[in-house]
Parts: structure tokens; sequence; C-alpha cells
């Protein structure tokens, strides 16, 4: 093999947290847990709330304590969002390896409990039938496996999977915490932040410490040790407030001309549309001069707009079509139908 | 030679326009550890140029000597993905430009079959590992054009190819809009944004070359004497596109030479078409004139025009001779029949409902108006 | 020719058939749900033990043999067929010429039955050209057991031979009771191409300028629109060139429904089976003039009484959705039509196409208007169709809905009156929806797939019919939809241009298929590699397309053509 320089992990892996009690911010699931593992009798569990919250960290970390490194492999089965997820692997995958009998095996130092753990990342993201499928299979398994749901949204897993489950809420993580995190690490990478980059870092990310994270990894390889804010937001993809900002006081000219020059011209950066949606959003809502009718209007807009967005619909016109919204939305122009 | 490829800077060293941009490359380079890449930005920013600079950075001379396989037939066994297709056997033609370090294509080229290219013919590129006598940088580049355009399946299977095989491959994906780009791709890339060059110096500080000075340059290099106000002209007509603008200065001076002072390009005969359109769509409104220009979309259409550049340019067009209020229930509607075209298959029924609604709004108006 | 209706008020000789086109008031009267039958249905069953026998001779058959005193098809037609056989009977043997008959009439009109219950009137003897049992062609081609292809053509043409020096040799035999003889013809071999059909002519006008004794020739009209029968003849053509040959010609109308149901009664009663009079009149309806079908029909409800029951409610579910404004005409009466033994009633695609585009209504829609408890505004408000649910002619149509979408697109603008553009916008917007719902989304499956497929066909159907307020109802050819030669031209350009990237220029080779198009390709004439000569250039305007364009319009508007480019899609 030639001697490749290997691709340094990213730092989400290597500062992950190992042990429960490490995981940041989460005081009241981090209690219950460990009180849960010393008798390592485990109910069902499903974790959910927002990304980056350390809700795939708990879980690994749980398995981790639990087997031990060894053990690990034959005991965990783990599947995410880009694993075939439909009914059929439920059927075979999750069956297959939940009806294999574990072994008596012990490691000394770790509790090792009879039973295996499935995790299943991003569980909302699976089909319903795939999750009603799960139904069966958790009860004929009960005495030998443990589900570990992990999603973002609890109200996409359907009612009877919840309520097998012991549930456990994330919150987003507060910006203390993120940055004392951060620091961490940057000491540990012997990066140099300072305190306007921390506050903008903890700020892009909101709250997701994962994405954090990444935004400092990939700043750090651009840049070098030393970083910015500004480098920190154009790695980040975020866009500069000021762009949005001048969107804004385009679409306050009332003027269709303007605005539609001021649209061409941020196409012409590449900003990427979706983004400036959700940065236009949070502008528009903060702001404290637009009524609510109005601002109900150009977020109905904006939504209508996400969804053609995500269809593959033109950049360009969309975001038109949003500056003409707000436009007439400001100056209280009447709505035309689009049936 | 054209003069777009005659004057693309080689190496990253080179880049002019973007030059922070190409200064971040080399870092990356240097470093040896170079992530998959995302170049996203409009058409015509410089996104091939700087990906092709990257390249030769990374892999030397080496690169250069590109090996033109065109049309590699690619014939899929089914044992490979028996789990969703059966037995059958896929052939695929996706003409691909590849050199010993790097692969070059277009798997949108393959239509609603790009998912099986993404999936096969990249793994199979990815496993292959690179031979190198001194053993130097034994990773394969993959350059993947018009990512936005692959299905969200391609985009999909892209995401396990690019953790599968990140040990042997680096893919840089490069993309005219990000937003069509899943999330989970973009958050596996280093995402970087390449934005149009501006018209015109802006005086920002910034060593960056404006598309008049890139002009200028080339200009210079041709020994071309360019009267003043000409680079300008032309930069405004290729609305910040740097590709177009060079394409339109060869098209002058092949045109004229001596440039004069009023000379402008010579509009895209497309684009002049549609145009005409819009001219048809305001002196008259009536189902006849629908039919006429449903001739004309027709004829745009046989020679490939992409629907939505047909819709765009037209919703230009007329916007330059509206009212305000129509304005915006026009860009509207453009809105909304682009969106309607995207999903559907059939782009000539949603080109001709915009063009019939506008009618019809455009009518309404000149009743209320003039009686 | 599917709508049958029309026709049969024109026949209608009792006007009890009320309202000919749309059956609905008349049908709505079945609604009286099954009680009413119920007795009569037990009665039957325990009857239908005994009578079983009896039964399994075809009562079509025996329909048939009773129906010289009043034929199943209106009286005076028949008058006419006996009055001109009598007379040529009794008429000298030399005359020449004149001596054909041709019976015209869709299938079960009772053509051949009158002449059969003629000639038993008359006492003559009746001749028929029995068909031999054909050699299959797959037989010739794959047996080499010697058998000779026979075309039934050529069988046809010894048979005329044979009767040809039959009929004249005939005179000569001056016994004074000579023997009456009507010949009947009754299966005319099916030609396809010119070449058969001249020969075929060729054959019957030399046998009906020389033939002395009666020939009666019956002439089915198919529904022309089995598209999908390859047999279909030009029944038309055959007419007028028999009647060129100075054949007498006699159009048997389809039966009324009366009629059919006063045969259907008699039979019942004769053979003591209580079919309801509501079963009856479905039965007749359904029949769509054709006696012998709806005999057929009533013998096959009579084998299993329980179908008493399941044809019935079924029907009065279906008539159970109020069809107030008569939106949904008929719908109450395609239940029993779409039963077993109604009649196939499929349309051409451009019958339909053309309900679709002519757009016909009643002309005073709006006398319950006032009674409407949800009035619509004045611009949503369209007087009733004047045909089936829209999605009834879809169906009968048998036409892929995208082949439907596009046809009606290519068309519809010229039905549309020249003022109202806004008609057009709604049409084609209507006409954009149902494209993206037939586009449908890739994680469909192929059940909802179909489903969409349905909508589709309907949204571009009814809005096609709804958005054209203004018909302007001339009378234009169909065009095929330019759109499928423009997509393929589209395709082949696009491949030629993938290809030409590589070959050309070393730029274009790394730019995306748009970037060419839309940059490269415009202004390869002045940059382009090969500098010598203008290139073609992509639009007409250049002068290099318009080759294409051409030939884009030579075919369009053929109307013969776009027959085959149905079969094609």
């Amino acid at each position: 093999m030639a001697p490749l320089v290997p691709m340094s992990q990213p730092w989400v892996e290597k500062y992950r947290p190992r042990q429960v009690k490490d995981v940041a911010h989460q005081e009241e699931v981090i209690r219950v847990l460990t009180n849960t593992l010393q008798t390592a009798d485990l109910p069902h569990m499903l974790f959910y709330g927002p990304p980056g919250t350390g809700k795939t960290t708990t879980a690994l970390a749980i398995a981790y304590q639990l087997y031990g490194p060894e053990l690990y492999k034959s005991r965990v089965l783990e599947l995410n969002a880009s694993d075939d997820r439909g009914i059929n692997v439920v059927r075979t995958k999750i069956k297959d390896f939940a009806a294999v009998a574990v072994g008596t095996t012990r490691k000394a130092g770790y509790p090792c409990p009879p039973y295996k753990i499935i995790i299943l990342d991003e569980a909302d993201s699976m089909t319903e039938d795939a999750q009603n499928a799960l139904r069966r299979t958790m009860e004929t398994y009960s005495k030998v496996t443990r589900f570990f749901f992990i999603c973002n949204y609890i109200s996409r897993i359907i009612e009877p999977l919840a309520s097998r489950c012991a549930k456990f809420r994330f919150k987003p993580l507060s910006e203390e915490v993120m940055s004392s995190r951060i620091m961490h690490i940057c000491n540990e990478e012997g990066l140099n932040l300072d305190a306007q980059a921390l506050s903008t870092l903890s700020a892009i990310s909101q709250g997701d410490l994962r994405r954090a994270i990444t935004y400092l990894q990939s700043a750090a390889r651009l840049f070098g040790s030393s970083i910015s804010s500004a480098e920190l937001i154009s790695v980040s993809g975020v866009i500069p407030e000021d762009v949005v900002k001048s969107l804004l006081a385009a679409c306050r000219s009332g003027e269709f001309d303007v605005a539609n020059k001021e649209v061409s011209n941020i196409i012409a950066e590449g900003y990427p549309v979706s983004q400036l949606m959700a940065q236009f959003l949070d502008v528009i809502v903060s702001a404290d001069d637009i009524p609510d009718e109005q601002k109900a209007r150009i977020c109905k807009k904006l939504g209508e707009t996400d969804k053609c967005l995500v269809d593959g619909a033109d950049e360009y016109l969309q975001l038109l079509d949003v500056a003409s919204e707000t436009i007439r939305a400001l100056f209280n122009m009447p709505q035309t139908l689009v049936f | 030679m054209l003069w777009v490829d005659k004057y693309r800077p080689k190496t990253l060293d080179k880049v002019t326009v973007h030059d922070q941009v190409a200064q971040n490359l080399r870092k990356l380079v240097s470093e040896q550890d170079c992530p998959h890449l995302l170049f996203y930005g409009p058409s015509g920013s410089g996104k091939k140029t700087l990906i092709l600079a990257l390249i030769k950075q990374m892999f030397g001379a080496g690169a250069e000597k590109c090996v033109l396989i065109a049309r590699v037939q690619v014939k899929m066994e089914n044992k490979t993905w028996k789990i969703d297709t059966g037995t059958r056997t896929l052939e695929i033609e996706l003409a691909m430009l590849s050199s010993a370090h790097h692969v070059e294509m277009n798997p949108s080229d393959a239509g609603f079959q790009d998912r099986y290219v993404v999936q096969e013919v990249i793994k199979e590129m990815a496993k292959n590992r690179p031979i190198d006598a001194k053993g130097k940088r034994a990773f394969k580049v993959l350059v993947l054009n018009e990512v936005d355009k692959l299905s969200r399946e391609a985009q999909h299977s892209l995401r396990r190819t690019m953790e599968k095989y990140s040990a042997s491959c680096r893919l840089i994906l490069c993309c005219n809009s990000s937003s069509k780009v899943t999330e989970a791709v973009r958050s596996r890339c280093l995402n970087v944004r390449v934005n149009a060059p501006s018209e015109d110096q802006v005086g920002d500080g910034s060593s960056k070359l404006s598309i008049v000075q890139v002009l200028e340059f080339i200009g210079k290099k041709e020994n071309l004497q360019l009267p003043a106000g000409f680079a300008a002209r032309i930069a405004t007509q290729s609305n910040r596109n740097l590709r177009r603008a060079i394409l339109f200065f060869e098209t002058c001076k092949v045109q004229q030479y001596p440039f004069t002072s009023n000379q402008v390009a010579p509009p895209l005969d497309w684009e002049q078409y549609v145009s005409e359109i819009a001219t048809d769509v305001l002196t008259e409104q009536s189902p006849k004139r629908l039919y006429a220009v449903r001739q004309k979309f027709y004829e745009l259409l046989v020679n490939c025009i992409p629907p939505e550049s047909i819709l765009k340019k037209l919703l230009a067009e007329l916007l330059k001779k509206l009212d305000a209020d129509l304005k915006h229930e026009i860009c509207q509607w453009a809105a909304h029949y682009e969106h309607k075209m995207r999903l559907g298959s059939k782009a000539i029924f949603h080109l001709e409902a915009f063009v019939a609604k506008f009618m019809s709004i455009y009518k309404e108006f000149l009743v209320a108006t003039f009686g | 020719m599917g709508k049958r209706p029309p026709v049969v008020v024109l026949s209608s000789s009792s006007g009890e058939d009320d309202g000919g086109g749309r059956r609905g008031p008349s049908a709505r009267r079945s609604r009286t749900p099954a009680p009413a039958s119920a007795p009569a249905r037990a009665q039957s069953q325990s009857a239908s033990g005994a009578r079983k026998k009896a039964r399994r001779e075809s009562s079509a058959g025996r329909g048939r043999r009773r129906a010289s005193e009043p034929a199943p098809s209106d009286s005076l037609k028949v008058e006419d067929v006996k009055k001109w056989l009598e007379e040529k009977l009794k008429a000298p043997k030399q005359t020449v010429g004149g001596w054909t008959l041709v019976l015209t009439g869709q299938t079960g009109v009772g053509k051949s039955a009158t002449v059969k219950a003629i000639a038993a009137d008359l006492g003559a003897d009746l001749c028929e050209w029995t068909t031999p049992v054909p050699t299959l062609w797959a037989e010739h081609v794959h047996a080499n057991s010697g058998l000779r292809y026979i075309s039934k053509l050529e069988e046809f043409e010894n048979f005329v031979e044979k009767i040809r020096k039959y009929a004249i040799l005939r005179p000569t035999s001056t016994t004074s009771q000579r023997k009456l003889i009507i010949i009947l013809i009754d299966d005319i071999p099916v030609t396809s191409g010119n070449a058969a059909f001249a020969r075929l002519g060729k054959c019957l006008t030399g046998l009906i300028q020389s033939t002395q004794v009666p020939i009666v020739i019956s002439l089915t009209h198919y529904h022309k629109s089995e598209s999908n029968d390859t047999a279909m003849w030009n029944s038309e053509d055959l007419e007028s060139l028999l009647q060129g040959a100075g054949a007498h010609k006699i159009a048997f109308n389809p039966v009324t429904t009366n009629s059919i149901k006063k045969i259907l009664t008699r039979i019942c009663k004769e053979e003591r089976n209580d079919a309801s009079e509501e079963l009856l009149h479905q039965i007749a309806i359904s029949s769509g003039g054709d006696i012998r079908n709806a005999i057929m029909s009533l013998q096959y409800y009579c084998l299993d009484p329980r179908r008493h029951s399941s044809a019935l409610p079924t029907n009065s579910t279906r008539a159970g959705s109020k069809s107030r404004n008569s939106l949904v005409p008929r719908q109450d009466s395609y239940g029993l039509s779409s039963a077993p033994c109604g009649r196939d009633e499929t349309l051409t695609l451009f019958h339909a196409l053309g309900k679709f585009l002519h757009n016909k209504r009643e002309i005073n829609g709006d006398v319950d208007i006032d009674l409407d408890p949800f009035p619509l505004k004045e611009k949503l408000r369209r007087n009733s169709l004047k045909m089936d649910v829209p999605e009834k002619i879809l169906s009968q149509a048998h036409g892929k809905v995208r082949t439907v979408a596009d046809f009606l697109y290519e068309n519809v603008l010229d039905f549309i009156d020249n003022e109202a553009v806004d008609d057009a916008w709604v049409v084609v917007s209507y006409l954009s929806e149902a494209d993206y719902l037939l586009t449908g989304s890739p994680i469909a499956s192929y059940n909802s797939e179909n489903m969409s497929q349905l909508i589709a066909a309907s949204v571009a159907a009814r809005g096609v019919l709804f958005g054209n307020a203004h018909v302007s109802s001339r009378w234009h050819t169909i065009r095929s939809p330019k759109l499928w030669q423009t997509e393929q031209s589209y395709r082949s350009n696009k491949d030629q241009i993938l290809k030409e990237r590589f070959d050309c220029s070393s730029s274009s080779s790394s730019c995306n298929f748009s970037e060419i198009v839309t940059e490269f390709r415009p202004l390869e004439r002045w940059i382009g590699p090969r500098n010598s000569g203008p290139r073609s250039s992509s639009l007409p305007h250049n002068g290099g397309c318009s080759l294409l364009v051409d030939r884009l319009d030579a075919d369009g508007s053929n109307y013969e053509e776009d027959d085959d480019v149905i079969e094609e899609c």
C-alpha cells in the first residue's frame, strides 16, 4: 500500500465522548441513564431532539459502557439513514441480528447484560410500514434485544413504537456549553480562536455541536491555525448578514427593479438560495417594524418556495418570487391567487 | 484554440479572478490532506478552471496529458445489483475524460439511469486504485460535473460511495446551485463557493480581477487596440459570465477588427429568438398567436435550448416592458410554471401555460387601461 | 359508431323511448330496487329445473323463427324487402340487372332473419354461401401437408363463378313450376388492401350485372371505432360499389328499445320465465338495438337467477348518485352496459378527441340554476355536456393518457375563440397540471401511478371541456402532435451535440451540456474550430435548421397518417 497520508479522522468522531457522563448539557438524561446503567437493565429507548445534541453519542456511549470494545461488534447493530431501511431490511437484517442468541462470555469490567442492542439512527426517516414491521420484531425478541431509536422529530415515530420506549428529550446546547466544548477542541488541536469567532461559530451552528465542530475543522484545514469569524462564515456556507439585509432593504424600497437587481446579484455571487431563505426568514421574523400579518404573508411564501426549491425549481425565479411577494406584502398590495 | 482555453489559467498560482480561493486550495493541497470538495457557483464563474488547476497542482504535469476516452461503454452485469433490478443488464454510454490520476464525467448525461452510473461506474473506478511507481498520491480524483442535476437517488448513493471509498478516491463535485445538492452530500464535502466575477472593479482593494480587467489583459496579450468603453460594454452584455464575455470578445474580433467605438457583440441567436417571442406576445394576445408562439418554442426546444433558460430569458424580456404591478404577478407565474416544468416532463406545456397566462393578464391590463 | 342512441331516435316509431340521446330519465325508473323482482326470482328458481332442457335450445334461434310476422326491425323496411323479393320472383327471368338487393345495418337488426322469414313465407329456396372451413395461413405455412392455401376471397370468387353459371343455366329450364330461388350472401370476405378490394369489387360487379336470380347481400355495419380490428373493411366503399353496379339498397335501422322489449317479454312468456320488467328494460337498452344480443343476454341472465339481483343493485347504486343537472348525464346507464353482455362501445381516439374539442353543450342548461343551493359564479358556470361523462369516453377510447393529452394540447387552440385568450390559459394550465400528474413522483408505486394516470386523463379532458367556454366549433383536421417530432429531433440533436463535444473543440469538452448549447454553439459560426464556411447554426433565421422545420410541417397535418401514429404509441 502506498504511503497515503491517512485522511485525518473527523473531529466529530475524534472528540466524541466515550462515557455517558461526558455528554454535554443533558443533565437529566444523564442522571437517569447512569442509574439504569448500574443495574444494566435497560428498557427500549427513544432519544429525540434537534441535531447535534448528543443523541447518537449517548447511545454509542451506553453500548460501549455495557459491552466494552471487544464485544461491541457482536452485540450492537447500528443502522442509520444511509442504509437501506425499507420494510425488507427490517424484516430480515434486524430480525436476523435479533434472533441470534447471545453468548455468555463476559468481559471483566463491563456489565455485559444478556441482550443485544440495535441502534436505529435517524429513525424518523423510516417508512411507516417499516416501523410497523418493527413493532412485531420488538415484541418477539424483547428478551434478547433492546432497541435505541434516535430521531429529530418524535412525531414521526408511530405511536405504538414510541409507547414501547422510554423517551429522552435532548435539548439544544446553550452557547456557553458549546463554547467550552469548542475551546477544549481548539486547545487539543492547537487552534487560535478569538472571542468574536467563537461567538460567530456558536451563532451559525445554531446549537448543533456537530455542525460547529465540522465548521471548525473545515476552517482549520483551509485557513490554518488561526481562524477569524469571516473565515468561519465562508466555510459554513452561511450567507453574510449584510447580503440578507440588503435584500430586505431592496424589498423595502418597493421598486421591483431594485429587488430584481439585488436578486440577480445574489445569484451571481453564488449564494445557496435555500440557505438564504432560512436567513431571510430570521431577518423577517425579527424585524420589529413589520406587522404580523405581513410577516405571515411573507413566511407563507417562503414556505412554498422552500418546497419548490426542494423539488429542484430554479433558484433565481424562486428568489425573485419571494422578493416580489415581500414587496407586495410590505406595501399591502393585493394578493393574487394561485390556485 | 479558443481564447477561453488559451487564457485559462493552468495552475493555481496563475488564477487571477479567484485568487483567494486559489490560495486556499493551494494550502489544502500542500497539507496533503484533501477532503472531498464541492464547488458551486453560477455558470461561467470559473469553477472548472479552478478544478483543473487544482488537479494539476496535486499531480503535477501528469494530469496534463489527458487521455480522451470518448464513449466508453460501460456494461453492467446483473450480479452487482440484483436486489432491485432482477436480471437486467444495463448498458450505459457515458463520455468521460481521464488521465492517470483523475477521471472526469457528467453522470447526469445518463438521464434517468444516473443512479446506476453513480453506483457502479464510480464504485468500479474507486476500487481500482492507481498504481504509481513512485508511490506518490495513491488516490484518484473523480470530477463529477452537474451534480445538482443528479436525481435524488443518485445523490444518495453518491453519499455512500463517498464514505466507502474515501481512502482511495477524492471526489470533486461541481454544480451551479448547491441548494439542489442534498444536505448529506454537502455536509461531507468542503464547500467552495465560486462567485461570478464582477463586471468592473468595485475597488474593494482585493487583487481579484473583474471581467473588464480580464478582457483588457487578453487584449494586451493579443495586441489588440480596445476603444474606450468597449470592454465594459461586453462585460455588461455577458451578465457577469466570464466565459461568455471572452467568447463575445473573440467573436467581436472575428467580426470586425479594429474595433469600432460602438461595436457590440452579436446577440446569441436563441436569446434574440426569445426576445422576438416576447415582442410577439406583447403585440397580440389571442389563441392564434399562442399557437404561433408554440411553434417558436418548438424550434428552440429542438435546438436543445434548456426550457428553464427560455423561460428566464422570456421573463427578463417581458419585465423590461411592463408596469410595476404586472411585474409582480408575472414573475410569480413564471416561478410557478418553472416549478411545474421541473416536476412535469413536457416543458412545452408549461412554457405555453406561462405565455397564455401572460397574455390573459396583459390583455386584461390593456382593456382596463385603454378600454 | 359507438353512439347508437341518436340512431335509436331515428328509427323509434313509438315515442315511448324518451329522449333518445340521454336515456337517463328512462333508466332512472329502474332504480326501484330489487324487492319487486324478489318473488319473481323465487319462482323462476323453482321452475328453472324443469325447463333447463328446453332452454338449452337457443332462444335466440327461436326468436328468429318467429320473426317474420312483426320482424324485429321496423316493419316498413321488412315490407320493402318482401315487396322487392316478391316482385323479383315473379319477374321474367330474362331481364338483366336489378337482381340484387343490399341490406345494410348494424349487427342483430335482423337482416338475414328477414330474408329467411320472407323466403319461407314465399316458399322460395334460400341458397346461402356457406363459408368453407378455411385453411389458415399459419397451417399453410407450417404444415407441409400439401394443403393449398386458399384465401377466403378466392373461395368467394369460385362461389360467385359457380352461381353465375347456375344463374345463366337457370332460365333455360322452362319448367312451369320453376323453383323459386333466392341467393343470400351473408358473409362477404374481408379484404385488406386495395388490390384485394378491387378483386372483390370486380367479382361482385360481375355477379350483380349478370345474375338473373334475386341475390340478397347483407352487409353489416361494424363499429368503425374498432381500430384494433385489423380486418376492418371499408363498408361504405363496398356499399357504394354495389349500388353503382345497380343493386337496390335497403338500410335497416337498429331495433328500438321498445320493440326489443316487446320481443323479450314475449320470449319470457313463452319460456315461462319471469324476468322482471326492469331487467328486460336494461337488457333492451344495453343491447343497443341489437336484437340478437338482447336475446342472448336474456338467456344469459335467465341461466342464473342470481344475476337478476347482481345486475340490478349495482345499477341502482350508480343511479343513486344524483345526476341532478346531468353533468354526469348517463351514469346510471352504464351499470349494465359494462356487464358481461353489454355491447362493446369502443370509440376511436379521434372520436373521443372530437367530442372533447368540439365541446357540445346544451343550449339552455340553466333552467335549474335558481334551485341550485350552491350557485356558481357566472364565469364558472357551464351548460351541461351533450355527451357521456368524459371519463367514460376516455375509457372507451382506449388511448394512452399521454397520447390523449398530447393530442388535446396540439389541437385545442384551434377550437378556442380567437378573442378568448383567458380560456386558452385555463385550458393550457389544466394540461400543464395533467402533465405534472402524469410524470408522477419517482417513488410512486405502480398502483398509485396508475391512479394518477387516470386522474391526469380526467384533468386533461375536463380541463379542456371546462376551460373552453367559447368554443369556435368549426371543422378542423386533427393534427398529430408536433411535440412528438420535436422530441425526437431534440434527442437526436442532443446525441449529436454530445458526440461532437469530444471531437471538435477541446474547450467544450469540459463544459456542461447546457453551456455548450447556449453559449458555444451560437457563437461557433464565428469562432468555431472549423471557421471555414458558416456552420449549420442552430436557429432557423440563420437558415440552418429550416430543413428540419419543414420536415416537421410536412407530416404534421395528415389525418391518414395519424392513425398509424396512434397505433405505434
